[in-house]
């Protein structure tokens, strides 16, 4: 084993997988602190301490973007990076191009949140960075494709494996949304400031077209990508199904396209384009279970390992709330349940259920299994990530229902009528009412941040463990080769 | 269990990725597939009902889902279901439901809402939203005002008057409430005495000399607002300065009598200007009349 990762060492280009392994975990503890504070100024408004640069408007993309973008983003580009060497069998194309990827998106993201601080936003929905960020962007992500396609052509296998495809269909589809959602024209060449080439409505739903199919393609199919290696290997089962995951590769693929208006349902929009949004994610339904059977129908095979190993339970627990909140989903895109739940916390309970169950518990268990490989040890603490799963799971369930009751609640309060017809509450009791379950929310915050804390001490201490081996090994190797 | 039974004998594709990386050939599950099948059927049935499909320069308008309803100028329409329509229909059922209240409570006196438990719950039901969109910013959720800037509503003085024909006034047409200051006319002196003889007014006690002199001060400058008395006016909406109610000094909240008493001469020196908005451009007569009615009976109405 040692001597088989030594060479893989060579083989592969793993100081990339590295670099956006380490990144991943910083950009997961600093952007789910954000959230976890923000959350807490909901709760408790005297944390805004009436400075602007920290006041929920501004924090606010601050925490969607490291999260999204900083954590989930460079924990695909770890992943896709590591996953396409191993199942091509061939190294990463160009060192060079790859590092220009990781600089590029390190840079995106700390500039972003510089940016949002200061108060420079592009007013787009997880799309807020200005002009010139979404250009050094746009170039990374090509870059990022141009390397993919470079490694699927060179590779030494005759398939390709499904998980590249769910990479690729990302990429595409990632780089596609990026440049026409953010096509605008500057006030100058030295503003920050710039106007939208789409108008009113079109250019909502262009928003939205980019908004769904980032929650589709980046949060769903990427990490689908990552499960698709890391279930069957963790598991050392086959995959369930090939044939399910092209009939569900596909129906996902085509989709999602279709869907991003559900988030305009009861807005200036045509009535149409509302009733094929919420169609097609009824359709959307099954093809993202797909998914899920099979991840659980590969592990199915291997349930004692449940007992013994903590990375099938983050993996399990993940497909659990993938299926969940693609079941949601659904249900909250149909036009009577979403005059219900737009512009409520359910949005909210609803999103975090997706991101925190399925992808952050899909990263954290394909992090525990690729550290230890990346730095050739064992992780220094099993223990931790048994904690920290409890941490975690435990964080996401009463985040969840925290924001049922609120979001639920504020719907109902705020279509409520009396006797005599007359509103029965006004706003402002409405916003009393969701205080008790914003304290409960950000407490499910702080379980989750510990976690993710702790996971960071854990991958801190494997990776001093593993270079101090590795230092002994070249010791040894040293007096061996004197010796002689 | 079953599942494997069926992957003992379910073969793999053959492919190998990564040591052992392999892809069993299992069929679509059953269940998956009626499941699809279920979502398609129900899409369809969706799409059959409403706007759908766009054709050309106009869409498919959806079938048996008709909306009929009638606008605030008592015409009806019928068409094909849509946003707008549902919209105008549920406003045409909530004005249904309040038709019957509105109508007698707009031809009604105010003794006679008061007298009817029926008429008075609605009036306090619809008064409780209105006054939270359009009073609360200023007199507070609960009506108790903020001291120095915006009136009390709940206790039993009014600078205005508390009857109903001088609250709706207030609301109808607004109020210029000025307090010119002193600063000018009175000397630094004259305006401690006359503080101290006003303070002395509503109990505290202060030194003989001062409030002997200031209740001169007060005939010659004050009693044509505040009235000889003292009482005020509420033509004028000045304020009855013998009742321990005060509206922009905060006397109660100073602790010493010094501090009183320099509060209230700040006053005197600088004087004080507030405005009530009109509300008739805003509000129609009927929610005045609810309003008027609720604040009435928030606590002091006369």
């Amino acid at each position: 084993m040692a001597h088989s990762t030594a060479q893989a060492t060579e083989q592969y280009n793993y100081d990339i997988v590295r670099k956006f392994t380490i990144m991943t975990i910083v950009w997961g503890v600093l952007g789910m602190f954000a959230g976890l504070y923000i959350a807490s100024e909901l709760a408790w408004p005297f944390l805004n301490f009436d400075i602007p640069e920290i006041t929920f408007g501004r924090l606010r993309p601050v925490h969607t973007t490291l999260v999204i973008f900083g954590f989930g983003g460079s924990a695909l580009f770890a992943t896709s990076y590591y996953v396409v060497q191993r199942t091509c069998q061939v190294r990463l194309y160009n060192d060079g191009l790859a590092n220009l990827t990781f600089w590029g998106w390190q840079a995106s993201i700390v500039l972003a949140a510089i940016s949002y601080v200061m108060g420079y936003t592009q007013a787009r929905e997880y799309a807020e960075m200005v002009w010139p960020i979404d250009i050094l962007i746009a170039v990374t992500w090509v870059a990022y494709f141009w390397i993919y396609v470079q490694t699927l052509r060179r590779r030494s296998q005759p398939h390709i494996y499904v998980a590249n495809w769910f990479f690729i269909a990302f990429i595409l589809a990632t780089a596609l949304l990026h440049i026409f959602n953010n096509m605008a024209v500057p006030v100058s060449m030295f503003s920050l400031e710039s106007y939208s080439l789409h108008a009113g409505v079109q250019d909502a739903m262009t928003q939205w077209w980019y908004g769904h199919n980032a929650v589709g393609f980046f949060l769903t199919a990427a990490f689908l990508g990552m499960m698709y290696y890391f279930v069957p290997k963790q598991a050392g089962r086959p995959v369930y199904s090939y044939r399910l995951s092209i009939i569900h590769f596909w129906a996902l693929i085509f989709l999602y396209m279709w869907v991003g208006t559900h988030h305009l349902h009861w807005t200036a929009i045509p009535d149409w384009t509302s009733t094929l949004a919420a169609t097609f994610s009824i359709l959307l339904l099954m093809p993202s279970w797909g998914g899920m059977i099979n991840g659980i129908m590969t592990l199915s095979g291997a349930w004692d390992k449940l007992r013994t190993d903590p990375i099938i339970r983050f993996l399990i627990v993940a497909l659990s709330f993938y299926g969940m909140s693609t079941f949601e989903g659904p249900l909250m895109s149909l036009k009577s349940v979403n005059a219900l739940s737009h512009y409520t916390d359910w949005t909210i309970g609803h999103v975090h259920s997706g991101a925190l169950g399925w992808v952050a518990m899909i990263t954290f268990g394909s992090l525990y299994h690729l550290i230890p490989r990346l730095w050739e040890t064992k992780m220094y603490s099993e223990k931790l990530i048994y904690l920290h799963f409890w941490l975690a799971t435990i964080g996401i369930v009463l985040y969840i229902t925290a924001m049922w009751v609120a979001g639920i609640g504020q719907g109902l309060l705020l279509r409520a009528f009396d006797e005599y017809g007359n509103l029965a509450y006004t706003f402002v009791e409405s916003v009393a009412f969701l205080h008790q379950p914003y304290v409960f929310r950000a407490l499910g915050g702080a379980f989750f941040v510990v976690g993710i804390v702790l996971m960071a001490f854990n991958t801190y201490m494997t990776i001093r463990k593993g270079n101090r081996e590795r230092a002994e090994l070249d010791a040894k190797l040293a007096a061996k080769m004197a010796k002689a | 269990m079953s599942k494997d039974k069926t992957q003992k004998t379910v073969q793999t594709t053959g492919h190998a990725w990564d040591g052992d990386l392999q892809e069993f050939n299992n069929p679509l599950p059953t269940w998956w597939l009626w499941a699809f099948y279920a979502t398609v059927v129900f899409a369809i049935i969706y799409w059959i009902l409403y706007p759908t499909l766009p054709i050309g320069d106009t869409y498919t308008k959806g079938a048996f889902n008709d909306i009929t309803y009638t606008t605030e100028d008592g015409k009806t329409e019928t068409t094909h279901w849509n946003t707008r329509a549902l919209f105008e229909k549920e406003m045409q059922e909530a004005r249904e439901m309040q038709a019957k209240y509105v109508e007698r409570l707009s031809d009604a006196s105010y003794q006679e809402i008061q007298s009817d438990p029926e008429q008075s719950g609605f009036a306090f039901s619809m008064a409780k939203v209105l006054f939270a969109d359009n009073c609360a910013a200023c007199h507070q959720t609960g009506g108790n005002g903020v001291i120095g800037m915006y009136p009390n509503l709940i206790d039993d003085a009014w600078l205005w008057g508390g009857s109903f024909e001088q609250i709706e006034q207030s609301i109808r047409e607004g109020r210029q409430g000025n307090m010119p200051g002193f600063k000018g006319q009175l000397s630094s002196q004259q305006i401690g005495d006359v503080s101290a003889y006003v303070l002395s007014l509503s109990g505290h006690e202060m030194p003989e000399d001062e409030i002997s002199r200031g209740e001169e001060v007060f005939a010659a400058n004050c009693a044509v607002c505040h009235g000889n008395d003292a009482q005020g006016k509420t033509a004028m909406g000045s304020a009855n300065l013998t009742d321990s109610i005060w509206t922009i000094v905060d006397v109660p909240a100073a602790d010493s009598m010094e501090e009183k008493k320099s509060a209230v001469m700040e006053l005197v020196r600088e004087g004080k200007s507030r405005e009530m908005p009109a509300w008739k451009e805003r509000l129609s007569d009927t929610e005045i009349k609810i309003l008027t009615y609720y604040v009435h009976e928030m606590g002091g109405g006369k």
